[in-house]
């Protein structure tokens, strides 16, 4: 799970690494107002959870209220990767001497935590690595970055400092000890400063940071788990997804795919496309059975994109007549517009097969056909 | 044969009290496992599916020869369950639960290197070997049929899919492993191949891939570096998904450029590996190569 840069900030600056001076914005008024309190120049940073802002012009600097305020309004309402901008980070605008990088992120083949140190922080972070000005420390998990692996860490970001500058190097290696801190506390997935600059008179400052938090952990960090770039009925829409056991994600095609399994339920969509169908969802329910495939039914209910809903059931550890009074269930209940195609194999096949059938259903044994099916019923063909 | 369980495998189950555990713990003594006993703190002495429960992984050892165990165990709780077993000294560990917080995977996949144990999982429906009669975990044993095919999979329900139409095409399984859905699991393709390769029963290897991750580029490494001499076909889910966005430059560089699909299909095709666009395909791949 992304978070906004203020908040990976906030949790530095409550961990003890420097950040800048700053303020939240909503409005172009809030900012003037912020940017006034800051003192000019100031950076006006766009809140989004996809990154790439600076090449979308999505930060911005300002030597005045009046341009802090039109600024902000040219900002806030924009889309950035579907996402409307509603929230902006006013800092004050710091004189860097230099930009190093600092990251940490999983190993998943080693199944280790990797911090990376860079001496050449910015966007072309990546280009680096080939070049010497990136290196990688293994840390052991159960051991934690170990004060001299921190101090390692350190020599190399001062790189020709490193020798003549020991507050540098001793100020570094605590910024490092604390972000692994942070990142092993806050149960992340990745954790980066980039910039990690280094500002006269005032040290060594995070200038940008992200982070992701491991979903699966959540219930350890309940102070993280609030509604970001969503709306309330959103937020509390997600949750009851999760609960649920969906995996839930909206596309902009008009056949609802109702399917069990991340890996088939994908398989499906290929093959979807593949023949020009247009998926509308990718749902992936775990819970296969009478009460949870009406449930899961109620996602496509009276959404008018939807022309046609593609059910897929295997039944290994399920049942299919469970499912078909499922369907039925809904049927009856409902009166959908949307075409119906069913594909069905597997355990208790027959007995499945004839429940829909008295409900004017004929399901399809072979994924392939089902999907066919499903693309010509929606484009008319059939 | 098979690879990693056997039909003298002796199999501990853990949390064999709950509900789930229960219910496949049945299904796997009814296909042929031998599970020896079951753990479950506060229900020592109990008797489950004819199944001896012990409070603890010491208790149960000190009564039984134990092989295997199997995690049926909440989420919050793998990690200390599955370093009591390896601290047992027990080799071969199955973790079925989905959402194993990821700093708890990385401890114990360490306590793992260790050990020189073997982790399938976390998030996964375990492993079948039909010639051998035994299941660790709980794929629907109707669809698996003792044969050539060694089959791995990031994906329970597209395994189900597939080994279904092998079998009704008459390719049998020798062994078939779910190597988990997480992003860090113990075992990968790449030790699955390793293992393939060694076993005599298994001549050829089916892997059923998904977008994201590195295994099928480490899989298509140890191929191409001659380690693995079976043919290999791989069937990837996720070919016409959109690349996601990365937050962030760690991870990038870390999987230096890897994890796409079409560096994936690139990386398994330079490496002489099969790969298939959709299920029929694979099937046709299967046969052709086992003859």
């Amino acid at each position: 799970m992304r978070i906004y840069e203020y908040e990976t900030k906030e949790l530095l600056s409550e961990a003890g690494i420097a950040i800048p001076r700053s303020g939240l914005a909503h409005s172009p008024g809030e900012a003037a107002e912020t940017a006034s309190s800051l003192g000019f120049p100031v950076v006006l940073k766009a809140q989004t959870l996809v990154k790439a802002r600076g090449k979308a012009g999505l930060i911005q600097f300002a030597e005045s209220p009046k341009q802090a305020e039109e600024l902000a309004a040219s900002l806030l309402g924009r889309e950035h990767h579907g996402e409307t901008i509603k929230t902006l980070l006013v800092e004050e605008k710091l004189d860097l001497a230099g930009e190093l990088y600092l990251g940490i992120a999983v190993d998943y083949t080693a199944g280790v935590p990797v911090v990376l140190a860079g001496r050449a922080g910015g966007i072309e972070v990546e280009e680096t690595a080939g070049a010497g000005l990136m290196r990688k420390f293994h840390v052991t998990p159960s051991l934690g970055l170990k004060p001299e692996q921190a101090g390692e860490v350190a020599l190399f970001l001062a790189g020709d400092e490193a020798n003549s500058n020991a507050e540098l190097v001793k100020q570094l290696r605590e910024v490092i000890l604390t972000l692994y801190r942070l990142f092993v506390e806050r149960d992340m997935e990745m954790l980066e400063l980039n910039p990690l600059a280094l500002v006269p008179q005032r040290g060594v400052i995070a200038v940008d940071g992200a982070a992701v938090l491991d979903g699966d952990a959540l219930w350890r960090q309940p102070d993280l788990v609030r509604p970001r770039n969503q709306t309330e009925a959103e937020f509390e829409q997600e949750k009851d997804h999760r609960n649920r056991g969906w995996s839930y994600l909206q596309l902009d095609g008009d056949i609802g795919i109702l399917s069990s399994g991340a890996g088939i339920t994908m398989a499906i969509l290929d093959l979807m496309r593949m023949q020009g169908g247009r998926p509308a969802n990718f749902l992936d329910t775990a819970q296969m059975d009478r009460k949870g495939i009406y449930d899961a039914f109620q996602l496509f209910k009276g959404d008018a994109a939807i022309k046609t809903v593609l059910v897929n059931i295997f039944a290994g550890l399920n049942r299919c007549d469970h499912l078909a009074e499922g369907i039925k269930d809904f049927l009856q209940e409902f009166h959908p517009d949307f075409n119906l195609v069913v594909r069905m194999a597997g355990n208790r096949e027959e007995e499945g097969k004839r429940i829909l059938e008295e409900i004017g259903v004929t399901p399809i044994r072979e994924l392939e056909g089902a999907v066919e099916k499903a693309i010509e019923v929606t484009e008319g063909r059939a | 044969v098979s690879i990693l369980a056997f039909r003298d495998t002796n199999v501990l189950i853990q949390g064999i009290t709950g509900r789930a555990a229960r219910h496949h713990t049945e299904n796997m003594l009814a296909f042929g496992t031998n599970i020896v006993a079951g753990t479950r703190p506060g229900a020592g002495g109990q008797i489950v599916s004819g199944v001896p429960v012990y409070d603890s992984v010491e208790d149960a050892c000190r009564n039984h020869q134990i092989d295997a165990s199997i995690l049926f165990i909440p989420a919050k709780g793998v990690k200390d369950s599955a370093i009591e077993v390896l601290n047992a000294g027990i080799e071969l560990l199955v973790i079925v639960t989905e959402h194993v917080p990821l700093h708890d995977a990385m401890i114990l996949m360490e306590k793992k290197r260790e050990h020189d144990a073997v982790i399938i999982g976390p998030n996964t429906p375990g492993m079948i070997s039909p010639p051998e009669k035994t299941i660790l975990g709980f794929v629907p044993t109707r669809y698996f049929t003792p044969g050539p095919m060694g089959v791995a999979s990031r994906s329970g329900t597209l395994t189900y899919e597939l080994v279904s139409r092998l079998t009704a095409a008459g390719l049998g399984q020798s062994t078939c492993i779910g190597v988990g859905g997480d992003r860090l699991v113990g075992l990968r393709f790449a030790d699955a191949l390793l293992r393939f390769e060694k076993d005599e029963q298994t001549r050829a290897v089916l892997l059923v891939g998904e977008i994201g991750g590195t295994m099928e580029e480490e899989a298509a490494e140890v191929v191409k570096n001659g380690q693995i001499t079976k043919p290999v076909i791989a069937y990837l889910a996720g070919h016409t998904a959109p690349d996601g966005i990365k937050l962030g430059h760690a991870g990038a560089i870390i999987d230096g450029g890897r994890g796409a699909m079409k560096t994936k299909i690139q990386a398994l095709i330079d490496a002489g590996v099969q790969v298939a666009r959709q299920p029929a395909e694979a099937i046709e791949m299967a046969k052709q190569a086992v003859g």
